[in-house]
């Protein structure tokens, strides 16, 4: 009998699991579907901010061949400090969404020293800020609050500070990681070189080939300016993305969760079923052996 | 006549992709038209209006906070903060020109540019 109630409880827990994931799964899409709306609306605009410029920086390295004077657009060859900004999320049971972000931090953290360069790590999200601690590696920067909830004014405020570091040269090149939205079951890693703008990889693709008129005419105005809000954009985008990110990747750890906790609840009815027939088997055999005595 | 191609991105989408016969950006270093085979050229814009004169001839404006803009033969991009288009039907027409004046109001730069800006768009709103 001890058995019975035992395997009753069991089922009990596993069908309020099961509710718990499957109320999370339809916060999750809930969340998702306001996200990707807002990530939608912006994409448009962080792209044609991108391709901008992306055009100027190519534009400068074909003009000039000896070497680019702004300090946003120059080339650092070998880089001997880097700035890594990673986006995790503040919350976890959201499958791999945060551990393959840390990975790749891993990765570059090791293919960096292997170069002897040295990085500073910048965290936005607790899940990131979490183990790095508890591994002992050194952060310089952590924002909590930020990945959950993306506000334009504080990612802006953020990145300032960092792209200040790299003008200062405290730094030589900022590379921005976060895990991206690809559609509501894929989830990818995206790795940006924010700063210096990367123009090499490009292809050369422009349709107009005259000459690029800029005004105000003093270079510095409009690319200070242009390169302050590419950096703030890229930065805010990266945080909706990375949001809309997880809460697809925590729609489909719960589904899997919500879909276990199902089977194992079958699983255990049956077994229930069995045990229960056991027993009253038993019973029978019991009563029935004892009036056979009774005789 | 030729026609170019014109888009505005704002962070909040695309808010208009069309053919155009011009347009008059309010650029940093003052006000200038766009035609068809503009030579290449990348601008800030200031605080002010983007007036489109469209292919059937009908005028559109804009009202923008800032941003920049690239221009190329074939086709222009501007890339703004924020915006409020300043067209269409009589009955959003009020709305739309009190959201944008409360939109050049909020870029606080310099008072000259949105006085200009604010006047014009006023303008604009008694000629439709």
């Amino acid at each position: 009998m001890a058995n019975l109630k035992e395997i009753k409880r069991k089922i009990g827990s596993v069908k309020n699991t099961q509710k718990t994931t499957n109320a999370m799964k339809l916060v999750s899409s809930a969340k998702l579907k306001r996200t990707e709306e807002l990530a939608k609306r912006s994409r448009v605009y962080a792209a044609k901010l991108t391709e901008l410029i992306e055009e100027i920086a190519q534009k400068m390295q074909h003009s000039n061949a000896e070497g680019i004077d702004n300090v946003y657009f120059k080339d650092i060859p070998n880089p001997k400090k880097v700035d890594i900004v990673f986006i995790t999320a503040d919350k976890g049971l959201c499958g791999g969404f945060n551990s393959q972000t840390i990975k790749r931090v891993n990765q570059l953290l090791s293919d960096y020293k292997a170069k002897d360069v040295k990085v500073r790590l910048r965290a936005i999200g607790r899940k990131g800020i979490d183990y790095f601690k508890f591994n002992n590696i050194e952060l310089s920067d952590e924002i909590i609050g930020l990945s959950a909830a993306p506000d334009f004014k504080q990612a802006a405020e953020f990145i300032t500070e960092v792209a200040e570091s790299y003008v200062n040269g405290e730094t030589d090149k900022i590379v921005l990681v976060h895990n991206g939205y690809v559609n509501m079951i894929t989830q990818e890693i995206k790795e940006d070189h924010l700063l210096p703008v990367d123009a090499s990889e490009l292809e050369l693709n422009t349709v107009s080939t005259s000459e690029l008129e800029v005004e105000p005419d003093d270079d510095d105005t409009l690319l200070d300016a242009l390169v302050k809000r590419y950096i703030e954009y890229t930065m805010y985008y990266s945080l909706i993305d990375s949001l809309a990110a997880e809460h697809s990747a925590r729609m489909q750890a719960m589904d899997a969760a919500t879909k276990n906790a199902k089977e194992m609840v079958k699983d255990l009815n049956v077994k229930y079923n069995k045990a229960r027939q056991e027993a009253i088997t038993t019973e029978l055999i019991e009563i029935i052996s004892g009036m056979e005595s009774m005789k | 006549m030729e026609l170019m191609k014109l888009e505005i991105v704002t962070p909040n989408g695309m808010i208009f992709d069309g053919e155009v016969k011009q347009v008059t950006l309010p650029g940093a270093e003052g006000e200038f038209g766009v035609l068809p085979k503009h030579a290449t050229l990348v601008s800030l814009l200031d605080t002010g209006v983007i007036v489109i004169e469209k292919a059937d001839g009908s005028e559109v404006a804009v009202a923008i906070n800032s941003g920049y803009v690239k221009v190329e033969e074939e086709k222009t991009t501007c890339i703004v903060d924020g915006a409020v288009a300043i067209s269409g039907e009589e009955s959003d027409l009020a709305k739309a020109l009190e959201d944008a004046k409360a939109l050049l109001k909020s870029a606080e730069t310099s008072n000259t540019a949105i006085a200009s800006a604010v006047s014009k768009v006023e303008q604009i709103g008694k000629s439709f």
